[in-house]
């Protein structure tokens, strides 16, 4: 790259904006080691003391532990009944050119761009109808509805990739599409499923107001999302807070840190589908 | 990719059509209904009052600043942020030096849910917090305030956290999105003796255009839609209706204020501005040809 004055403008700018980024995040974690009086007095220095037991205080105090294991559960299933759902509606579509497909296509096309918080108080008045209000259940069978029309229209495209040849010849094999889904479709489609599961799967973890709402602030069935905020009280110890956020925010950033490349491809991936 | 047996394939979409329906359509077309509803709260029986609470909504001043504050906050973050985020995004395009800590930076607030974002904020502006003891730091005390509790000072915050979380995520997605053009193309026009602000806009903007259309809409919706969470973990709304928005009215109506016929109005309010906003994106980024692809 040449270097102009434009070039320069540019370095200027963008690092500019990454230290905005990167101030707030720093703050949070030196915070995390200190007392409220050293946070106020000097904001931005490394800790006199280093308060490690912050941690477990933010653990103790918002029931971490217990929040992680109903995040996990919920995640969990949520990913299966998506891939469940969406994996076969994908296959269909992919395989199917006429009228009726389009207008398939077109309905989870319109779906996507739709928020699911529009529809907030009419889904919690359906979780007191189904008789799931203040379960985890529900929003395990919530959030894959409002994941599917980004997963099928994601991996419909993945699905097109497959070669007719291919399909010919498994099929004249005799395969039916319960093994040419499995066998051939599923595969060749890999990048599609593992780009589907991280993007949902993140989606899931980080729910926060269907879950607050839904869910509820229960002890034994909140998410860690509902449980961090509940430490912030009248006098809120900020070192604590901003060690439980340290220790809710990790867990994203381990898996970040294990797969960069393919997390950053399935986050754009989700976005570029229009 | 045609077969013979192709139309009856189709039944495999059926349960995912069923499931979108129920718990996303129907409670989309719910909406609707309960807006038409006198409804106290979810544990009372609601009554059929038609069209009366539209009345309502619209002769209540804090409704009247809620559109306000919402109209403010898409007008303001979404115009600073596509172009700030296309113009970041074709830097990070050229890999400049340092590009990778660039891009994980950039790609940090999109792994941050937006409890936590409200959590990190909490600290950073609260009175004591960090935004304060910078202007300290560098003598402008006169300068810090309560952010958050500053009727003058809150929906701005707000924006800034909008801003804070939306630029540099898009600028990641614009910088993917620029990465699959056919590299000639730019090189062509930087022989050509074109600047780089030239290039950038006349070449590499045209081309992508149809993208910068569909992420303009999206971070429109998102903005419009979702500001309620972080409204409700970081200022409720207040103080006052100072920063009440669309979005938090409808969640404070049904769960604070127990009114959900009221809340579902403003709901309805909120679609259809959403979607004129939608139109509206659509009509200034018509691409010039449909072939840009």
């Amino acid at each position: 790259m040449r270097k102009s004055k434009g070039g320069l403008l540019a370095t200027v700018l963008s690092w500019s904006y990454a230290l905005l980024l990167a101030a707030p995040l720093y703050y949070l974690v030196v915070s995390a080691l200190k007392s409220n009086i050293e946070i106020f007095t000097r904001p931005f220095a490394l800790p006199a003391q280093w308060l490690w037991e912050n941690f477990g205080t933010a653990w103790r105090t918002a029931d971490l532990g217990r929040a992680l294991v109903n995040s996990v559960l919920i995640s969990g299933v949520a990913i299966v009944v998506t891939l469940c759902l969406a994996v076969p509606a994908a296959y269909a579509l992919a395989r199917t050119d006429n009228r009726l497909a389009r207008m398939i296509t077109g309905t989870f096309s319109a779906g996507f761009l739709i928020p699911p918080f529009a529809a907030l108080i009419p889904t919690v008045v359906l979780a007191i109808e189904l008789g799931l209000f203040g379960t985890r259940e529900f929003q395990m069978l919530f959030l894959p509805a409002s994941a599917l029309p980004l997963s099928v229209l994601l991996l419909t495209q993945f699905m097109r990739t497959v070669p007719p040849a291919l399909v010919e010849s498994a099929a004249l094999d005799g395969a039916g599409h319960w093994r040419l889904l499995t066998r051939v479709f599923v595969p060749i489609a890999r990048p599609g499923v593992v780009s589907v599961t991280i993007l949902q799967l993140l989606t899931f973890w980080n729910e926060y107001l269907f879950s607050l709402t839904i869910t509820g602030t229960a002890p034994d069935v909140r998410t860690v999302q509902v449980a961090l905020p509940t430490i912030v009280a009248d006098a809120t110890n900020l070192g604590v807070l901003a060690a439980g956020t340290v220790l809710a925010v990790l867990p994203v950033y381990v898996a970040y840190s294990i797969m960069n490349r393919r997390m950053q491809e399935a986050l754009t991936a989700g976005a570029v589908k229009g | 990719m045609p077969s013979t047996k192709s139309p009856r394939v189709l039944w495999l979409t059926v349960p995912s059509l069923v499931w979108f329906a129920v718990f996303s359509v129907g409670p989309l077309a719910a909406m609707f209904v309960i807006a038409t509803l006198r409804w106290k709260g979810l544990l009372y029986e609601p009554t059929y009052i038609g069209l009366e609470n539209i009345g309502r909504v619209f002769a209540d001043p804090t409704f009247h600043a809620a559109v306000r504050n919402s109209a403010i906050q898409v007008a303001v973050a979404i115009p600073v942020m596509i172009p700030l985020a296309f113009m970041l995004g074709y830097h990070l395009n050229t890999k400049p030096r340092g590009y990778r800590v660039l891009s994980v930076l950039y790609f940090s607030p999109g792994l941050i849910s937006i409890s936590m974002t409200g959590m990190i904020f909490y600290g950073v502006l609260s009175p004591n917090g960090g935004v304060n003891g910078l202007l300290r730091g560098i003598g402008l005390d006169s300068w810090a305030t309560a952010w958050l509790a500053d009727p003058s000072t809150a929906l701005a915050t707000l924006i800034a956290i909008d801003l804070w979380r939306g630029v540099g995520w898009t600028a990641v997605l614009f910088a993917a999105r620029l990465a699959s053009l056919p590299a000639e193309v730019i090189e062509a026009a930087q022989i050509d003796g074109a600047g780089r602000l030239r290039t950038m806009w006349q070449v590499a903007f045209p081309m992508v255009k149809d993208y910068v259309r569909t992420l303009a809409m999206l971070q429109f919706l998102w903005t419009l839609f979702t500001s309620a969470a972080l409204i409700l973990l970081l200022t409720k709304g207040g103080p006052g209706t100072s920063s009440t928005t669309l979005s938090y009215l409808v969640y404070a109506k049904a769960f604070s204020q127990r009114d959900l016929g009221y809340s579902q109005v403003v709901g309805v309010v909120l679609l259809l501005f959403g979607i004129a906003g939608m139109f509206l994106i659509r009509a200034l980024l018509r691409s010039p040809e449909e072939d840009s692809r």
